[in-house]
């Protein structure tokens, strides 16, 4: 898909925004989801989530520099206390995979839910494996076991409402930048048209 | 598509840097060369956390209720629901005064065992597989890492990383942590050793593990655990409550003896603690349990 020019004005305004969108889902995971007392002892990955969103609706370049930079930050917020680099490692690769997908999001409306369910299950396997590696004692097969399926489940009952927060914080700051837009047939803006009607 | 090898490129790129970070700071260890990465994170994370949790923290008490509702079905746990509801009515409404009675039982306890501390609240809590949170006091307020940190019911855990105006606390839940323990009257010494996530690693609902140095001494269910104060008093200060045994696992043969604890801490509801910024003259000893033996609660 190549950009056009008039598409650059708005590129810019596109990746500040996907960076506070991150920023956001990443305080509201540590200082709300993660303190809640949910079934299970697992909270659903906000981080995980706007990763896949953002990455669906704008192609696997901007998934994986987006799940790279969403991943360092939360390596590097307080209370993270493990190795810098697994998160953005982890989350690099599940935004590029789910970019890979943003094409046929026009032709199936269950797309992110198998992106999510997939990034879920796959992000924490290699999450843990990285840490297994590395001799991380908490990492321990017993604890996998039992947080991959309730993670899993929890993050894909929470992705619709985190992919339609970001797509509607998408579309409002494009219509702001250039009201014209709504003119345009750029193919990118008719799939999420589409995803708005369902 | 166009674009195919250039996003597959960058996709290299940022593995490779993600890999190498992984590597320098886990051979880093304590003083890796990203640990300034952490202080950056700590620095411009840590006021934002601040907000966000003064923020949330009245819709944070009203989910906390609802969520703890499902799930419990006995008549016990039917009426303890009630009074958690209750007691969430009660918090909501006077939050304040909640704080201020937690505040002044953490003076308490701080004044039994001779601690002089400093109030902090949980800001926040950590991912993964992690147990840790954070706390908005920072080294400005005098709070170094290696701390301990307590509630006035006992043990949290210990300060890991300080920021500005910032602090990360391991719990002793995490499966990382470990601290020297006293049975509170044969004076027998071991070690507690968190099980991951709030007990999830262990298969039971203890998150706590102990382990008795000496398998001949002897044990009983119900007898608590005080922290045995670590050399130098960091970053244990002798004397904090842990918790109390519910179940002695019997491994015929083995060097140790392994029982299950009960935390006297609630770590799901973690709010106002206590970092110890000067430890006690003298060892408290027994001196900050409560005074009459618990009963067994929940069990």
């Amino acid at each position: 898909m190549s950009l056009l020019t008039t598409e650059n004005t708005t590129q810019s305004g596109r990746n500040v925004l996907a960076a506070l969108v991150t920023v956001g889902a990443l305080i509201l995971q540590v200082a709300v989801f993660n303190r809640l007392p949910l079934p299970g002892q697992v909270t659903p990955d906000l981080v995980l989530l706007t990763v896949v969103a953002l990455a669906l609706l704008n192609g696997e370049m901007v998934g994986a520099v987006t799940g790279f930079c969403a991943g360092l930050a939360a390596d590097i917020i307080p209370p993270a206390d493990h190795t810098i680099g697994r998160y953005a490692l982890v989350y690099c690769l599940i935004g590029y995979a789910s970019g890979l997908l943003s094409d046929s999001m026009d032709r199936s409306s269950t797309v992110p839910f198998v992106a999510v369910a997939a990034g879920a299950l796959f992000g924490t396997l290699l999450y843990a494996a990285v840490g297994m590696l590395l001799g991380d004692p908490r990492a321990t097969g017993a604890v996998i076991a039992r947080i991959v399926p309730v993670q899993v489940l929890y993050d894909v009952l929470a992705s619709p409402f985190v992919i339609w927060v970001v797509m509607r914080l998408t579309r409002r700051a494009e219509r702001a930048k250039s009201p014209r837009r709504r003119d345009l047939a750029v193919p990118g803006y008719r799939s999420r048209a589409r995803e708005r009607a369902l | 598509m166009k674009d195919t090898r250039r996003s597959r490129a960058v996709l290299g790129i940022l593995l490779i840097t993600a890999l190498a970070m992984i590597t320098i700071d886990y051979r880093g260890g304590d003083n890796s060369p990203l640990r300034g990465l952490r202080g950056v994170g700590a620095t411009v994370f840590g006021p934002i956390e601040h907000v966000a949790a003064s923020v949330v923290r009245p819709v944070g008490n009203f989910v906390e209720a609802i969520a703890d509702a499902p799930g419990q079905r006995s008549r016990g746990d039917r009426l303890e629901r009630e009074n958690q509801k209750l007691r969430a009515q009660l918090q909501s409404g006077q939050l304040d005064k909640g704080r201020s009675a937690q505040l002044q039982q953490l003076l308490g306890t701080a004044g039994l065992g001779g601690y002089k501390i400093v109030a902090a609240e949980v800001i926040s809590a950590g991912q993964g597989f992690e147990d840790t949170v954070t706390i908005d006091v920072g080294s400005s307020s005098g709070v170094k890492a290696d701390m301990t940190v307590i509630t006035g019911d006992g043990l949290v855990g210990r300060v890991t990383r300080v920021g500005p105006s910032s602090a990360t606390v391991l719990l002793v839940t995490d499966a990382a942590a470990t601290v020297g323990a006293r049975l509170e009257a044969s004076q027998e010494i071991g070690v507690v050793q968190g099980k991951g996530r709030r007990g999830l690693g262990s298969g039971t609902s203890t998150p706590l593990r102990f382990q008795l140095l000496d398998a001949n001494a002897p044990m009983k269910v119900g007898e608590r655990l005080v922290t045995l104060g670590s050399q130098g008093d960091r970053p244990y200060v002798p004397g904090v409550p842990i918790g109390s045994v519910v179940k002695i696992e019997q491994t015929p043969g083995s060097l140790t003896r392994t029982a299950y604890v009960k935390p006297f801490v609630h770590f799901t509801s973690l709010d106002v603690v206590g970092v110890v910024v000067a430890p006690p003259k003298t060892d408290p000893h027994d001196a900050v349990l409560p005074p009459v033996p618990s009963l067994m609660p929940g069990s």
